[in-house]
C-alpha cells in the first residue's frame, strides 16, 4: 500500500515538474544568508502546504534544551530533494542545516538534513530539482 | 445441436469482450510521465504553427513563477523596474505589505489578499505560476490557470469590448458588475496572432498586480498578445493601461512558453485557509517576530 502511495505521489510530483510552482513568501526578508548546522531530536514533522515544518529539540552546551522549528517548501517541491512524509519521526536524531531567522528566534529555513542512518536529504539551496522554484528568494 | 448453438454464442461473446477490451487499451497507457519543461525545438524539427490556434498546455518553468514581481520588471528596487506610478498608485503601493520583493515583510504582517485565499483576479493570474492550459472553439478561447483552478473566457466571436464605467461595464446599454477576470474579447490580427482586450476587473482594494504588492485598479485596460511562433512555441505579452495607478501604459509580460505534453494532468493547487492558518500559528507568526 505504502509503495502504491509512493508511486502515486511520484506521479503527482512528476506531473508537477513541467509546471512552475507557487511561492508563498520570500526568504531574504526573514532569513540570514549564512547557514548553521544543528544536531537535535525530532519532535514532529508536519507534511503540509504551503510549507512543511520540522520541530526538533536542540541541547545547548549549557544543557538547556531549545525547541527549533524549521520550514521547507511545499511537499510537491521538496519531494524531488528526497523528503518524504515519513522522513522524520519523533525521537529521531537529526542534523539540520538551515538559514536562521533574522529575528533570532529558534526558527529557520531548512535546507538539508542528515538522518540517523546517515542519509542526507535536501540540498545547499533548499530548492527542488525538477520544476523547482522560479527565484532564489522564492520559498 | 443446442449445445453447439450455445458454444457459438459463447465464442461470439468472448470475441466481443476481447474486442471491447482491446478498444479500451487503444488510448494512452497510464498517466504520461511529465518531462522537464520542454526545450526549444531545433530549427530542423519545427512543425509549422496552426492557423488561428493557441490551444495546448504551455509552460515556462523559470519565468512562469514571477515570485519577485511581474516578469519584465522584478521588484528589486532598481529604478528601471519601478512602475510609472501616479501619486495615488505609489501611495497604494506603500500601503501594501507583501511577502515578496525587496521590501517584503514576514508572513504575520502581510496584507496580501492571496493569503486569505481571495481570488487573485486578472491580471495577477498572468503573473502567478504559469502553467496554463488553453482550449478554444469557434466562439471563444478558454485559459485554465493552475493556481486555485481558475479559468477565464476570451470571446473571439466578434463581440465588442464592453464600455468601462465607474464600478462596472456597459454591455448592450445595461450595467454589468465588475468581475475577477473582467470581460475579455479577442481578435485574430493575422493567422497566428491573437490580440486580447480586457476591462471590467476588480478594484484596487480587492486585488494586487503581483506578489510584491504592486497595485492595480478597476480602471485598467489590459492588452494581451498571443503569438504562435511555431507548433511548440507561444509568445505572450501584456501591457497595462491604468490611468489611476500608472502615468503611462506599462509592459509587464513578454514570455515565451513551450508546448508540453497535452496529456499531462496538472496537479491542482487549491488555496486552503485552514492550511494557511495552521502554518501561521505553527510558524509564520514566530518567524515574523510576532
Amino acid at each position: 500500500m505504502r509503495n502504491k502511495l509512493g508511486v502515486i505521489f511520484a506521479f503527482a510530483v512528476g506531473l508537477m515538474a513541467s509546471i512552475p510552482l507557487s511561492a508563498h513568501h520570500g526568504a531574504a526578508a526573514i532569513y540570514d544568508s549564512q547557514t548553521i548546522s544543528l544536531k537535535g531530536t525530532v519532535k514532529s514533522w508536519l507534511w503540509s502546504n504551503p510549507h512543511c515544518l520540522l520541530t526538533f529539540d536542540v541541547k545547548g552546551e549549557d544543557g538547556k534544551v531549545v525547541e527549533w522549528v524549521a520550514e521547507t517548501q511545499a511537499p510537491s517541491t521538496i519531494y524531488s530533494m528526497g523528503f518524504r512524509k515519513d522522513s522524520f519521526k519523533p525521537g529521531d536524531e537529526v542534523t539540520v542545516t538551515l538559514q536562521p531567522a533574522k529575528n533570532e528566534r529558534p526558527n529557520g529555513r531548512l535546507l538539508s538534513a542528515v538522518l540517523a542512518d546517515g542519509t542526507k536529504i535536501g540540498n545547499a539551496r533548499g530548492e527542488g530539482g525538477r520544476g523547482g522554484r522560479g527565484g532564489d528568494e522564492a520559498n | 445441436m443446442l449445445s453447439r448453438f450455445w458454444a457459438v454464442v459463447a465464442a461470439l461473446l468472448a470475441a466481443l469482450m476481447f474486442t471491447s477490451s482491446s478498444f479500451g487499451q487503444n488510448g494512452p497507457k497510464g498517466w504520461p510521465d511529465a518531462k522537464e519543461n520542454r526545450r526549444a525545438i531545433a530549427e530542423k524539427d519545427k512543425k509549422p504553427e496552426p492557423r488561428h490556434s493557441i490551444a495546448g498546455l504551455w509552460a515556462n518553468t523559470r519565468e512562469g513563477n514571477q515570485a519577485k514581481g511581474v516578469q519584465l520588471h522584478p521588484n528589486d528596487g532598481k529604478p528601471e523596474n519601478q512602475p510609472p506610478y501616479t501619486p495615488y498608485g505609489l501611495q497604494l503601493y506603500k500601503s501594501h505589505k507583501a511577502l515578496e520583493g525587496f521590501d517584503a515583510v514576514g508572513p504575520a504582517y502581510t496584507n496580501d489578499p492571496r493569503v486569505k485565499c481571495e481570488p487573485l483576479g486578472l491580471p495577477r493570474y498572468n503573473h502567478y505560476d504559469l502553467g496554463i492550459r488553453i482550449y478554444q472553439d469557434e466562439n471563444s478561447v478558454a485559459i485554465l490557470y493552475q493556481y486555485d483552478n481558475r479559468w477565464r473566457i476570451i470571446w473571439t466571436d466578434g463581440r465588442p469590448l464592453p464600455k468601462l464605467l465607474d464600478g462596472g461595464v456597459e454591455i448592450n446599454g445595461d450595467y454589468q458588475e465588475q468581475r475577477w477576470m473582467g470581460y475579455s474579447v479577442g481578435k485574430w490580427v493575422d493567422d497566428t496572432t491573437l490580440q486580447v482586450q480586457t476591462v471590467g476587473t476588480m478594484p484596487e482594494d480587492r486585488v494586487w498586480l503581483d506578489n510584491t504588492g504592486r497595485p492595480i485598479s478597476e480602471q485598467v485596460h489590459i492588452t494581451e498578445t498571443f503569438r504562435r511562433l511555431d507548433n511548440d512555441t507561444l509568445e505572450w505579452s501584456e501591457v497595462l493601461d491604468d490611468p489611476k495607478i500608472f502615468t503611462k501604459p506599462w509592459k509587464t509580460l513578454d514570455i515565451t512558453m513551450r508546448a508540453q505534453d497535452p496529456r499531462v494532468d496538472i496537479l491542482t493547487r487549491y488555496c486552503s485557509p485552514k492550511e494557511i492558518e495552521t502554518y501561521n500559528k505553527s510558524y509564520g507568526d514566530s518567524v515574523s517576530g510576532k
